[in-house]
C-alpha cells in the first residue's frame, strides 16, 4: 500500500508540480496513475521512490514513513524509470548482479530469481553482453529484470509500456496480474487512456499537481459523462495517442 | 558565413554546460568564483614569472624571439594532442551526432560547425599559454602596437592548423578502419597514440638543444637578433610563421610571414571542410550501432559467474568497471594516474647520460640517510597522483543524469560515498604499487622502505580522495551529452589537482629543510594525515550525506 498525504512541491519557486497531493494506492489492485504529459506524475512517482523530496507532507509504504526510514521504504519497492539508459557499459548479468547486492538478494536466491525473468522476457542468450548492444526495448527489459530481482512487494513503473513489444507488455501485464493477487501492490504511470483500460482495476487522474478523481474505471466513465472539466481531460487522453 | 553553421554552433555551445558555473545554487556559485579566484591568478602569475625569466635569460642573447617561438610550438602540438580526444568525440562520440545526421546538412557545414566548437574549447588552452607569453614577450622586449594586433591575429586564428590535421587523422581513421563497431576500443587507441605522440614531442623537445653541434650553437648564439628563431625546426606546421609574424612585426618580414600564417591557416580550414563533405558521413553513419558477440552461452554458465557481494564492494565494483570500460575515463582516470612514473623516467632516458644518472638516483634513494626524505617523497607522489587523477574528484558528475538511480537503490548514501572512495583509492594505490616496483628493481631501493610507502600512501590517497568527492559533491555537473564533459571539462577536477599540488610540497619540503630521520617522519605524516583523513571524512560524513540526499 502506498500513502501519499498531502504533498507539495514546487520546482524553482515557481512550477507547482505537486499541489497538496493526497492519494492512496489499495495493495491487491492495479493502480493506473493518469495524466497528460507535464500534469506531475513522474514528480509524485519520485517522491514516492526517495529520488525528490517533498516540500511538505508525508509518504508512507506498506505503513513506513519515507521520512523516517527512507531505506526500510526502498527496499519494498521494486522501480522502473521511465528512460532505460543506465549503466550501458555492464553486461546484463552485471547489472543483476549489482541490483540483486544493493537490494540484499540471498544467494541461494538470485540464481533461480535471474533464470526465471531471463526465460520469461526472452533475454537468457543476451545476459552476457553489454547493455550498450541491447535494442531499446532489450534495455527496458532489464531494467525491469532489476527491479523485480528482489520480488519487492511494491512495484513501482514510469511509463511501462511505451517501447515494450507486444509479447513483452503482455507478459509484464500478466506479471502484474500475478503480483496483485498475492496481495501486492502495483502502481504504474501513463498518459495513455487505452492501456489504463485494458489493465488496471483502480485509477487515479492527475493534472496540475492535483488529483480529480480516483476510482474505478466504470466510475471514471460515469464520472466523465458529468463533469466538464473531466470530458476534457478524457479527451486530451484519448487523443494523446 | 552560412547562417546553418552559425545556428549550429550556437546551439552547440549552449548545449555544453561550459565550466558548470552557470546553474547551481547560488552558494555554489561564489564559492566556485572564490575558488577560481584564489587560484586562476595563481597558475597565470606562475606561467607569466617562468616566460618573463626565460624571454629576460635569452634576451641577453638577443635571442628572446626563440621562448616566443618554442611557446607557440608547444601551444599548437597541445592543441593537437588534446583535439584527437576533442575532434573525435565530438565529431562522431557526442549523441548530438545521431540527431543531426537526419537534418538536412550537407556534411562540411556539420564538420564547419563541429570544428568551430572545438576551435572555441581550445581558446582556453590558448588563453592560458599564449596570451601570458604574447603580453610578457610584448611588454619585456616593449613591442609597438602592431605586434599586439598581429597577436591577436595569431590567437584566434592559432588552433586552426593542428584541429585541421587532427581532424584529417581522425576522419581518416574512422573512414578506413572497420573498427567503427568497436568504438570503445577505437576511443582508448586513439587516445593513447594521442599520449604517445605528446610524450615523444615531450622527448624531442629534450633533445633539440643537443642536436646542434656546440660550434654551430656558438656561432649562432654570437650572431645574435634572434637568429635561433630561423634555424630551430617548427615544432607545429603554420606555428613557425606566426612566432615570426610577431618576432618582425615591426618591418615587412613580419606582414609576409603573418600574411603566409593567415593564407595557410584559411587554406587548411578549407581543405578541412572540403576533406569533411567528402568523407565525414561514411565514418559517422552507422555509429550508434554497437558490437555485440551474441555467443550462445547456456544461461545457467553466466549466471554461475554473478556472486553475491556486500552493498559496498558491488557497488565500488561497478564504479571500477565503469571506469575501466568507459573510454574517456579509461584514459582520463586510469591511464593519467600510471603515466606519472612514466613521466618521471622520462628525464632520466633522455638525458645524456643514462648510465650515471641512474647511478646517481640508486645512490641518493638506497642511502639510509636519505630514507626519510625517499618516504616523504613517495608520499608526496601519493597526495598528488591521487588528486590529479580526477577519479574522487568527477565521482558524482560522472553519474550524468543517472544521478537519480543512486537515489532510490536502498543503499545509505554514506555506504555509496564510501564506494566511491575506495574505488578512487584502489586505482591510486596500483599506481603507487608500480612507482614502489620500480623504484625497487631499478634503483635497488630497500625493500622495507618499499613496503613503508605502500602502508602510508592510502592515508594520502584517502585524503585527496576525500577532497575530491567533497568538491565534487558541491558542484556536480550532471548535464553532459559526452563523457569528456563529466571528466576532462570538469572543473572540480582542476580544483583538486590544485589542492595536490599544494599538498605535496607541503609533505616534502620541510623533510628535506629539517633533515628529519625516517622515524620521525613516519610518525609525523602518519599522525598528520591521521588527523586530517579523520576530520575530512566527518565532513564528508554529515554535510557530504546531506548535500547528496538533497541532489
Amino acid at each position: 500500500m502506498i500513502e501519499l498525504i498531502n504533498i507539495n512541491k514546487t520546482y524553482n519557486g515557481k512550477v507547482k508540480a505537486a499541489d497538496n497531493l493526497t492519494l492512496t494506492v489499495p495493495s491487491g489492485q492495479i493502480f493506473g496513475f493518469l495524466g497528460p504529459n507535464g500534469a506531475g506524475k513522474t514528480t509524485a512517482i519520485k517522491i514516492i521512490t526517495g529520488i525528490l523530496k517533498a516540500d511538505s507532507g508525508s509518504v508512507k509504504v506498506n505503513g513506513i514513513d519515507i521520512g523516517q526510514k527512507p531505506l526500510e521504504v526502498k527496499k519494498q519497492i521494486g522501480f522502473v524509470p521511465d528512460t532505460p539508459n543506465m549503466f550501458l557499459r555492464l553486461k546484463g548479468i552485471e547489472y543483476l548482479g549489482f541490483m540483486a547486492d544493493m537490494y540484499e538478494v540471498a544467494a541461494d536466491q538470485r540464481k533461480p530469481r535471474i533464470e526465471d525473468l531471463a526465460s520469461r522476457f526472452g533475454m537468457a542468450d543476451v545476459l552476457d553482453d553489454k547493455i550498450l548492444s541491447y535494442s531499446h526495448g532489450m534495455r527496458q527489459k532489464i531494467v525491469l529484470m532489476g527491479a523485480l530481482i528482489h520480488e519487492p512487494s511494491v512495484w513501482i513503473l514510469d511509463e511501462p509500456m511505451t517501447g515494450l513489444d507486444p509479447r513483452s507488455s503482455f507478459i509484464l501485464k500478466e506479471m502484474m496480474r500475478e503480483q496483485v493477487n498475492e496481495g501486492k501492490t502495483v502502481f504504474f504511470s501513463t498518459h495513455v487512456l487505452d492501456v489504463a483500460e485494458k489493465i488496471c482495476d483502480r485509477v487515479a487522474i492527475i493534472d496540475k499537481g492535483s488529483i480529480l478523481f480516483t476510482g474505478t474505471l466504470a466510475e471514471m466513465k460515469e464520472h466523465f459523462k458529468k463533469n466538464e472539466s473531466l470530458e476534457n481531460m478524457f479527451l486530451e487522453l484519448t487523443e494523446s495517442e | 558565413m552560412n547562417r546553418k553553421i552559425l545556428s549550429l554552433v550556437r546551439v552547440m555551445l549552449r548545449n555544453s554546460t561550459g565550466l558548470g558555473i552557470k546553474d547551481g545554487k547560488r552558494s555554489t556559485q561564489i564559492f566556485l568564483i572564490v575558488m577560481l579566484a584564489l587560484t586562476v591568478p595563481f597558475m597565470l602569475i606562475g606561467i607569466v614569472a617562468l616566460f618573463s625569466s626565460l624571454i629576460g635569460a635569452f634576451m641577453q642573447i638577443g635571442q628572446a624571439g626563440l621562448v616566443l617561438k618554442l611557446g607557440i610550438g608547444i601551444n599548437s602540438a597541445i592543441i593537437f594532442i588534446f583535439g584527437i580526444f576533442y575532434v573525435m568525440s565530438s565529431f562522431y562520440f557526442s549523441s548530438d551526432v545521431e540527431y543531426l545526421l537526419p537534418l538536412p546538412l550537407k556534411p562540411w557545414e556539420i564538420v564547419s560547425a563541429k570544428l568551430i566548437v572545438v576551435i572555441i574549447y581550445e581558446f582556453i588552452v590558448t588563453g592560458v599559454l599564449y596570451l601570458p607569453l604574447l603580453f610578457t614577450y610584448g611588454i619585456r622586449l616593449g613591442m609597438g602596437p602592431l605586434y599586439y594586433v598581429y597577436g591577436l591575429i595569431v590567437f584566434v586564428l592559432l588552433p586552426i592548423v593542428p584541429l585541421a590535421l587532427a581532424s584529417f587523422l581522425v576522419m581518416l581513421i574512422m573512414r578506413f578502419t572497420n573498427l567503427k563497431r568497436h568504438k570503445d576500443f577505437l576511443k582508448v587507441l586513439a587516445g593513447m597514440l594521442g599520449l604517445f605522440v605528446g610524450l615523444g614531442i615531450n622527448m624531442l623537445l629534450q633533445n633539440v638543444s643537443t642536436d646542434l653541434s656546440p660550434e654551430a650553437l656558438l656561432e649562432m648564439l654570437e650572431s645574435g637578433s634572434n637568429s635561433l628563431v630561423n634555424v630551430i625546426p617548427d615544432i607545429f606546421p603554420a606555428a613557425g610563421w606566426a612566432s615570426q609574424a610577431l618576432v618582425y612585426s615591426s618591418s615587412l618580414k613580419g606582414l609576409l610571414n603573418l600574411i603566409l600564417f593567415v593564407g595557410v591557416t584559411l587554406g587548411a580550414y578549407g581543405l578541412i571542410t572540403a576533406f569533411g563533405q567528402v568523407i565525414y558521413l561514411k565514418g559517422a553513419v552507422g555509429l550508434s550501432e554497437a558490437g555485440s558477440s551474441r555467443r550462445n552461452k547456456a544461461i545457467g554458465q553466466v549466471v554461475e559467474k554473478s556472486r553475491s557481494r556486500s552493498a559496498l564492494l558491488s557497488y565500488c565494483l561497478v564504479e571500477i568497471r565503469l571506469l575501466v570500460r568507459t573510454p574517456i575515463y579509461f584514459l582520463n582516470c586510469v591511464v593519467m594516474n600510471f603515466l606519472w612514473p612514466l613521466f618521471l623516467l622520462i628525464p632520466l632516458l633522455t638525458s645524456g647520460d643514462q648510465a650515471m644518472a641512474f647511478d646517481e638516483i640508486t645512490r641518493v634513494i638506497s642511502n639510509p640517510e636519505n630514507a626519510g626524505i625517499v618516504l616523504a617523497a613517495a608520499f608526496a607522489m601519493a597526495v598528488f597522483m591521487g588528486a590529479s587523477n580526477g577519479i574522487s574528484s568527477s565521482a558524482m558528475s560522472r553519474e550524468g543524469e543517472n544521478i537519480y538511480v543512486k537515489k532510490y537503490l536502498p543503499v545509505s548514501y554514506i555506504v555509496q560515498l564510501n564506494a566511491k572512495l575506495l574505488s578512487a583509492m584502489l586505482i591510486g594505490f596500483a599506481a603507487i604499487l608500480v612507482l614502489v616496483l620500480l623504484c625497487i628493481i631499478l634503483f635497488k631501493m630497500p625493500l622495507f622502505l618499499g613496503l613503508l610507502m605502500l602502508i602510508t600512501s592510502p592515508l594520502a590517497l584517502l585524503f585527496v580522495s576525500l577532497t575530491g568527492l567533497m568538491i565534487d559533491l558541491v558542484n556536480p555537473n550532471f548535464t553532459w551529452d559526452n563523457e569528456q564533459k563529466a571528466v576532462k571539462q570538469n572543473i572540480n577536477v582542476f580544483f583538486n589537482v590544485i589542492i595536490g599540488m599544494i599538498m605535496a610540497p607541503l609533505v616534502i619540503v620541510p623533510t628535506i629543510i629539517i633533515k628529519w630521520t625516517l622515524a620521525s617522519t613516519l610518525a609525523i605524516l602518519c599522525i598528520g594525515f591521521l588527523v586530517l583523513d579523520i576530520l575530512m571524512y566527518s565532513i564528508l560524513a554529515t554535510r557530504g550525506v546531506k548535500i547528496f540526499s538533497s541532489i
